[in-house]
């Protein structure tokens, strides 16, 4: 007597009904089981979901630093730490990389000085960096400003105590009042506010870019005492960002060509004394941190995964002995094995997707505790997707051995087992 | 809606055995349960197997049922020689032509009563149509109709078995097999399951029930006794 594929979906609904009675009716064991598989599915939501933010982070990162931006920096990282690099970069430097690099639209020399504390009134704020740009600071930098007006070239010229501030500058001084066009004063040296930057938050290194000041580059040399004659770093800005490991390569061979140091280390120059960084390193080193990250996090949810379908594997061998009358009277109406390993496979893909539902949930309030971190977790479709699909078949492979156990009970010993 | 549709041709047996043995492996020995037993159950019949414990009337039943094949032997039901069944071939066969009521009932306790009527028809492959109007009036007729959404354990022993009686017949099966059937209720409660039985083959249902109790096996019509394995008497009643 063989039975159609009509027979097996009414097989299918009949033991979904079921599943969905048993985990009613089994209720220790649907929760022990719904927990332990949500701290798993958490687990992965959360890899999933910072892998996603990550990627996020890597576009907003490389919009801040600008897409089409390379920087200059004295000295280099394979030699020295960051604060003990040796000016090397010079106004010669600059001028020539303006006059003959191709493509190149901005190139603007940058410095800073040390901690500086800000004045106004009564209220004191610490900044441990304050800059110094040339003209039209806004633009180099993709930094839009929320009000007032930008660094102008007439402010460089005249060397003009003037200021630009980060909202959370402002906020600490004025608290919610206008700063434009009062007077601060920066390590004991008045200087009149004349724009905000927008508000950034936190920066790839993990300091607030909205606690910044700065100032025209020529005050800076004069008001605090700094080299006439070197540059912390220069930033380039180019008309084609495509093309941005090319235009790295010029800037290298311009640099060698004016600081003398041979056509390149390998035809046995020697070594560069500054260091270039484009958008493209920065995405590099994201993305480096990134699969650190990824390996970090997939070995632990795939450890939770485990755990939490070993947890539910056990319960139902448990389920499966103390349920065998069941078993065996299902057999007994003429229930085929393929009946019952549905039905016990109905019931932990049930249970496993009410633990995903949990463990979104648990990934959630993570994403709200994370939200201002580096990598901060963004929960999307996708992270839905893989959660559900992970439980599923956490239900569908933990559940199959208990499920063939229950199904290969004889009939008649399971219905003595349960008198 | 008819109760007993099963009921079909009256002239082909419902069971029919031809020198049937059943084997058990014991400790390295072969026990020999059943020594060879041939009998016919027609349509309409009630027969009680009566045997003392380790007659063999429960191993009997058991593959009467198709719960256990023979070692030798023929076994026809309706006809056809399950001996070359296969176990998915049994149990489509078994949902759709027995019904089995047992001692302990066996219901399953996290569902109603009305779902535990319903539950053959999960594996039967019959029309689902009408099926909760169906157990609705099997449970009705056992007179449990206001009990249908009762879980087991709120249930009497005899009410619990005039449940197991009504899932009995939820397929409309062409045999009752019926084990013990009272042997856990209290005598008066299982007169009433006697008289129920005796009802359903009243009003045509073949039934087979298993029994160790003389005065249980005289409420059926036709007594076949079991002593070690073999045929002692087959008498109508």
């Amino acid at each position: 007597m063989k039975r159609g594929n009509q027979y097996y979906g009414l097989l299918l609904r009949g033991a979904a009904a079921q599943a969905w009675k048993a985990a009613l009716a089994f209720r220790l064991r649907s929760f022990f089981v719904i927990l332990a598989v949500s701290l798993g599915i958490a687990s992965l939501t959360v890899i999933v979901a910072s892998l996603e933010g990550a990627n996020n982070k890597i576009d907003e990162l490389v919009g801040i630093f600008g897409p089409d931006a390379a920087f200059v920096t004295g000295g280099s990282t394979i030699s020295r730490a960051v604060g003990q690099r040796t000016r090397t970069i010079t106004w010669n430097d600059v001028r020539t990389m303006r006059d003959s690099l191709p493509g190149v639209y901005i190139v603007a020399p940058m410095s800073f000085t040390g901690k500086a504390t800000l004045v106004y009134a009564n209220r004191n704020f610490e900044l441990d960096r304050v800059m110094g740009s040339t003209e039209n600071y806004s633009e180099i930098w993709n930094w839009p400003l929320a009000e007032g007006r930008d660094i102008s070239a007439e402010d460089m010229t005249r060397g003009a105590s003037v200021c630009l501030i980060g909202t959370k500058v402002s906020q600490e001084l004025f608290g919610s009042g206008n700063p434009i066009g009062r007077t601060i004063m920066v390590a004991r040296v008045p200087f009149t506010i004349i724009g905000r930057l927008s508000e950034r938050g936190i920066s790839g290194g993990g300091g607030n870019m909205d606690e910044t000041l700065v100032m025209p580059l020529s005050t800076m040399i004069q008001r605090f005492n700094q080299d006439r004659q070197y540059f912390r770093m220069v930033r380039l800005k180019f008309t084609d960002p495509q093309n941005m490991d090319l235009h790295a390569g010029n800037i290298r061979s311009l640099l060698r060509y004016l600081h003398g140091l041979g056509p390149s280390q390998a035809e046995g120059g020697e070594p560069d004394d500054f260091t270039i960084i484009t958008a493209l390193d920065v995405q590099r080193f994201i993305s480096m941190i990134k699969g650190g990250l990824s390996i970090f996090l997939g070995l632990t949810a795939l450890a939770a995964i485990c755990v939490s379908g070993f947890v539910l594997a056990n319960l139902f061998y448990i389920s499966v002995s103390e349920r065998s009358m069941e078993v065996g009277l299902k057999k007994a109406l003429g229930a085929p094995s393929l009946a019952i390993t549905m039905q016990f496979l109905c019931e932990s893909v049930l249970l496993t997707l009410g633990g995903a539902l949990l463990g979104l949930c648990w990934g959630g309030l993570l994403s709200l505790f994370l939200r201002n971190s580096l990598f901060s977790i963004e929960l999307s479709w996708r992270v839905f997707l893989c959660s559900t699909l992970a439980a599923v078949l956490i239900g569908l492979i933990f559940g199959l051995r208990p499920a063939r156990k229950a199904a290969s009970l004889e009939p008649i010993s399971a219905l003595k087992g349960g008198g | 809606m008819n109760l007993f549709a099963g009921v079909t041709n009256a002239k082909s047996p419902v069971v029919r055995l031809r020198d049937l043995i059943r084997n058990f492996e014991q400790a390295g020995n072969l026990v020999q349960v059943l020594k060879g037993l041939s009998f016919e159950v027609y349509p309409g019949e009630f027969v009680a197997v009566q045997g003392s414990s380790g007659s063999g009337k429960s191993t009997l039943l058991q593959i009467l049922g198709l719960l256990d094949r023979a070692s030798s032997g023929l076994y026809e039901l309706l006809g056809r020689d399950v001996s070359r069944l296969d176990d998915d071939e049994l149990s489509a066969l078994r949902a759709d032509t027995t019904g089995f009521v047992f001692q302990n009932f066996y219901l399953i306790p996290y569902a109603t009563a009305l779902e535990n009527v319903l539950l053959p028809g999960l594996y039967s492959g019959k029309s689902q149509k009408r099926a909760r109007e169906r157990a609705e009036f099997l449970l009705e007729s056992v007179g449990l109709g206001d009990r249908r959404d009762f879980l087991p354990a709120r249930l009497s022993g005899g009410q619990q078995q005039r449940v197991a009686m009504a899932r009995a017949l939820f397929n409309e099966p062409a045999l009752i097999l019926a084990d013990e059937p009272t042997g856990q209720l209290d005598s008066g409660t299982s007169s009433d399951i006697l008289d129920l039985l005796g009802r359903f083959n009243r009003e045509g249902q073949t039934i087979i029930m298993v029994t160790h109790d003389s005065q249980t096996a005289s409420r059926a019509g036709r007594r076949i006794l079991i002593t070690d394995g073999i045929i002692e008497s087959d008498e109508l009643l």
